[in-house]
């Protein structure tokens, strides 16, 4: 079980400028800022939960969405691009039937575009959750994705 | 206060004296000299969003915006060097990149306002409409004053959809310039905190969290927002292709008891729209969607009543006023003033109420007289009156250390004092609210309290009894209340200021006469301000002017050092009537059954009962009076347009009916005549802005007066508090308020069952 929002809420001041280290800690436990812990931050902090969602939107760090069970990130790095990454992302959003930045409806996969992984020379890379899969193709990615439920 | 010190600056070579303390803008406005900005606006907090206010100071490196630059003494300022111009114009080309410009660079630019002859979105030739704010518009005036004939970037239209499944207003995004005025005025004025800007860079845009509806998000729909934006972003839905007004009208709301001070806005004899007045004492132009939105659409509806008519086998059948008054004169004097209910609405002109009176004493031989508050409140109606005749001022928010709200919500409604609250709360007053479901008031606030209002009595006395211990010790039921309780009470009880606002909820709650009681105990013995919120517009100016049963005009107002006693008079209302005449007033649930109704008001009420005679009232914006708000202030109101159709005031239709029956001198020219009899008659009456105090009143309980009326639903939503006005229900004539009236009514039923 997680930690309840309330206890990691009690470990800081109610002062507004703890909202970026609040909503931090929210993140970390529970992989996501859900609208109830946006009105429990907004009670204790005394921020309307629409101030906390501007704050929340501005930073590439915080997502609103509960995280798949695995996530997929394509390389569109300048050496990934040319070597096909841009075609391994189509195919991706393709069959999993959502765009970049999304989840799933059954929560299987988060489809993700990075810029750079720093390992070129393996060019195209899709990394899966910790694992990083080198030289991609369409087919050797259906079959790898296959091994993640 | 001691004055404070002027400072010397130099701004385009001539030297002023500048107050200290105020950026360079403010002092260049001061002394009229004209820096473009399209963000800073007076009563906001700077911000250097648009970069148009940039100025060369000398010592100063680059361009400072002044708007944010504070002036020093000795300070160099030049405000429109060719740089700075050649600057000006590349900021505001850029600023335009992201906004539509077909309406600034056209050819046809400079013949536009003599020849309108461009593409129209209405029928005739009114000249481009684009977007509603033409003519209006911040920008376009800028672009004049910066001198800009072109723009070297092509537009990106940014293409979201215009967002109009909100009441009230529309908003077209790709107007917006992202200047963040109705941010800084919905966070820092009004502490509602609905708007806020989201992502960054250029997918940023302006609204609620989770892609929510405003009305999800808690806007308050005060449109403080649509005033401030510089361009046609955000727009009126009901007035946005009106153009300018033609003419202002400062006048006080009437849709509830605080009377803020409202700005009509009037084209072709017609209010288009609302503006609040930021300068206005009294409210201090926080008004509410109520005062902002639903005057146009209340006094310009279809539903109103045109002409006078008459009830026969075959329907309605209009005649003229001669005829309307030979037929009440008929009607009235036909029966005996028993047999009589004269129901007269706390929501009429004190002038309207004066005449009321009379006429029900002079001429009709004294029936009984009844209004909605005796017939909401029962026989609780004294513990009431004690605690609303004695109210503190909304400024005693300012000052409060300590405020707690009982059954209040301002969302929709007594904006200004909760707005003061919530500053009072921002500025570390220990705000604690108590209520049966969750009220704007709650975010700033200490702790909140919920139960269902027959609990507050008893959470009152706790509160009291903890209070007085100082929070230290047990008290009983102290775990009862989950929560801070002892905490709080412990904060409050080192305060000498505190404010206890009473909200309308309380006075629609079952054992209601309990809660005032132990708000009572708060004000007598532990010397707490009371303020109280209720919709009984110009309560205080009935029982001034005596159209109150039992109390004769200016008896009640302070007069040396009196106390009165006050007796109610025994009724029945459920009593079948001869006769019942409705003054103003068009709460059918609330007259007894009847031969003959007389009905004189501005819109039918949905009800199945057919009134006999209906006589077409005029309403605030039509014609001049006075009224008297809940601090006990007298305000006037202003004639603004003409009478609607075929409709008069009250007063007039009462002196015209009081002539035909023909009882003592009973003539009113117009409003001065009344405003000098009332003058004779209540020497007390001052002139406007002034208070009218009361003396102590030793209220005489046990009147027979409401056997039978005082039901009220146990544990009644809060719909009951739901605005109406003279009767009928803002809803039944204004859409948004429907909109807003059912989403409240299902979000609260969907709390309740989430407990």
């Amino acid at each position: 079980m997680p930690e309840p929002i309330e206890s990691i809420l009690a470990k800081h001041d109610r002062k507004q400028e703890e909202l970026i280290p609040v909503l931090q800690d929210i993140q970390k436990e529970y992989g996501y800022i859900s609208p109830e812990s946006v009105k429990k931050i907004s009670r204790y902090l005394r921020i309307s939960e629409n101030q906390i969602y501007g704050v929340s939107s501005f930073y590439a760090q915080f997502r609103f969405t509960e995280p798949g069970r695995h996530s997929l990130k394509v390389c569109l790095g300048t050496a990934c691009h040319v070597r096909g990454g841009a075609t391994l992302l189509e195919m991706l959003e393709r069959s999993l039937g959502i765009h970049c930045g999304e989840t799933t409806s059954d929560k299987r996969f988060d489809l993700e575009r990075v810029a750079c992984l720093g390992c070129c020379a393996l060019s195209p890379v899709v990394q899966i959750d910790k694992e990083i899969y080198s030289r991609m193709t369409v087919n050797k990615l259906t079959e790898h994705l296959k091994d993640y439920e | 206060m001691t004055k404070e010190k002027k400072i010397s600056i130099t701004i385009d070579n001539k030297q002023v004296e500048v107050r200290p303390n105020i950026t360079i803008l403010q002092a260049a406005r001061d002394n009229n000299v004209y820096i473009p900005s399209l963000c800073a606006l007076e009563h906001l907090p700077s911000y250097g969003a648009c970069r148009l206010c940039i100025v060369e100071v000398d010592g100063l490196r680059g361009f400072p915006t002044s708007c944010t630059t504070p002036v020093e003494a000795g300070m160099v300022v030049r405000t429109d060097t060719a740089e700075i111009r050649g600057l000006r114009q590349e900021i505001l080309k850029l600023l335009l990149s992201e906004h539509p410009a077909s309406c600034l660079f056209c050819d046809e630019h400079d013949e536009c306002k003599k020849f309108m002859g461009t593409i129209r979105k209405v029928g005739v030739i009114t000249g481009c409409r684009y977007c509603p704010n033409d003519a209006r518009c911040e920008i376009q005036e800028i672009v004049d004053k910066v001198g800009l004939t072109e723009t070297s970037y092509p537009v990106y239209y940014r293409g979201f959809p215009v967002e109009k499944n909100d009441p009230f207003y529309d908003r077209d995004y790709n107007l917006c310039i992202l200047c963040g005025r109705c941010i800084r005025v919905c966070n820092s004025i009004r502490f509602n905190g609905t708007l806020a800007f989201k992502q960054r860079g250029k997918l940023t845009t302006i609204g609620p969290a989770f892609d929510r509806t405003h009305l999800e998000a808690g806007c308050e729909f005060c449109g403080a927002c649509v005033s401030v934006c510089p361009t046609g972003a955000l727009s009126t839905k009901t007035s946005k292709w009106y153009g300018i007004a033609d003419a202002q009208v400062g006048t006080t709301c009437t849709f509830c008891s605080v009377g803020c001070r409202l700005l009509l806005q009037v084209k072709n004899d017609e209010v288009i729209d609302v503006l609040p007045d930021y300068d206005d004492t009294v409210d201090q132009g926080l008004i509410c969607v109520k005062g902002r939105f639903a005057i146009p659409e209340y006094v310009n509806s279809p539903q109103r009543n045109t002409t006078p008519q008459k009830l026969t086998p075959v329907g309605y059948e209009v005649i003229t006023w001669d005829q309307a008054f030979d037929l009440a004169a008929e009607k009235l004097s036909g029966v005996k003033p028993d047999d009589i209910l004269v129901v007269i609405s706390p929501q009429l002109s004190n002038e309207d109420l004066f005449v009321a009176q009379r006429f029900v004493r002079q001429v009709l031989g004294s029936p009984p007289m009844m209004s909605s508050v005796l017939f909401d409140l029962g026989n609780d109606i004294s513990s009431f009156f004690d605690l609303v005749l004695y109210t503190s001022t909304y400024d005693s928010l300012e000052t409060a250390q300590g405020i707690l709200s009982v059954g209040f919500d301002s969302t929709y409604g007594y904006t200004p004092i909760g707005i003061a609250a919530k500053r009072a709360a921002q500025r570390g007053a220990v705000l604690v609210t108590l209520g049966s479901c969750d009220s704007n008031l709650d975010m700033l606030s200490e702790a909140s309290f919920k139960m269902e209002p027959s609990r507050w009595a008893g959470f009152l006395d706790v509160f009291t009894d903890s209070l007085a211990r100082k929070g230290k010790g047990k008290s009983r039921g102290t775990k009862e209340f989950a929560g801070n309780l002892n905490e709080v009470t412990e904060a409050l009880s080192g305060s000498s200021a505190n404010v206890l606002i009473m909200g309308p909820e309380v006075i629609f709650s079952y054992r209601r006469n309990e809660v005032f009681e132990r708000i009572k105990v708060l004000r007598d013995r532990l010397g707490w301000k009371i303020i109280v919120a209720h919709p009984y517009t110009n309560l205080i100016g009935m029982l001034a002017m005596g159209a109150f049963p039992g109390v004769k005009p200016g008896e009640l107002l302070q007069n040396g050092s009196k106390s009165i006693k006050l007796g109610l008079p025994s009724l029945d209302p459920t009593k079948r009537k001869k006769l019942v005449y409705l003054v103003g007033e068009g709460r059918f649930d609330i007259i007894p059954d009847c031969d003959y109704l007389i009905y004189q008001n501005a819109i039918m009420p949905s009800s199945w009962r057919q009134p006999d005679l209906i006589l077409p009232t005029s309403l605030f914006p039509e014609s001049p009076g006075t009224t008297i708000n809940v601090e006990r202030r007298i305000l006037t109101l202003e004639k603004a347009t003409g009478q609607y159709m075929d409709s008069r005031a009250d007063w007039w239709i009462m002196t015209r009916i009081a002539d035909r029956m023909k009882k003592g001198k009973f003539k009113y020219k117009d409003i001065n005549s009344i405003q000098n009899e009332i003058k004779k008659q209540i020497p007390n009456f001052k002139a406007s802005k002034k208070k009218v105090d009361f003396v102590k009143i030793d209220f005489k309980n046990g009147g027979k007066w409401l056997k039978g009326s005082t039901k009220v639903e146990p544990e009644s939503l809060p719909s009951a508090t739901y605005s109406s006005y003279r009767g009928i229900p803002l809803a039944q004539v204004v859409g948004g308020m429907k909109i807003i009236e059912d989403w409240d009514r299902s979000s609260s039923f969907s709390d309740k069952e989430a407990q």
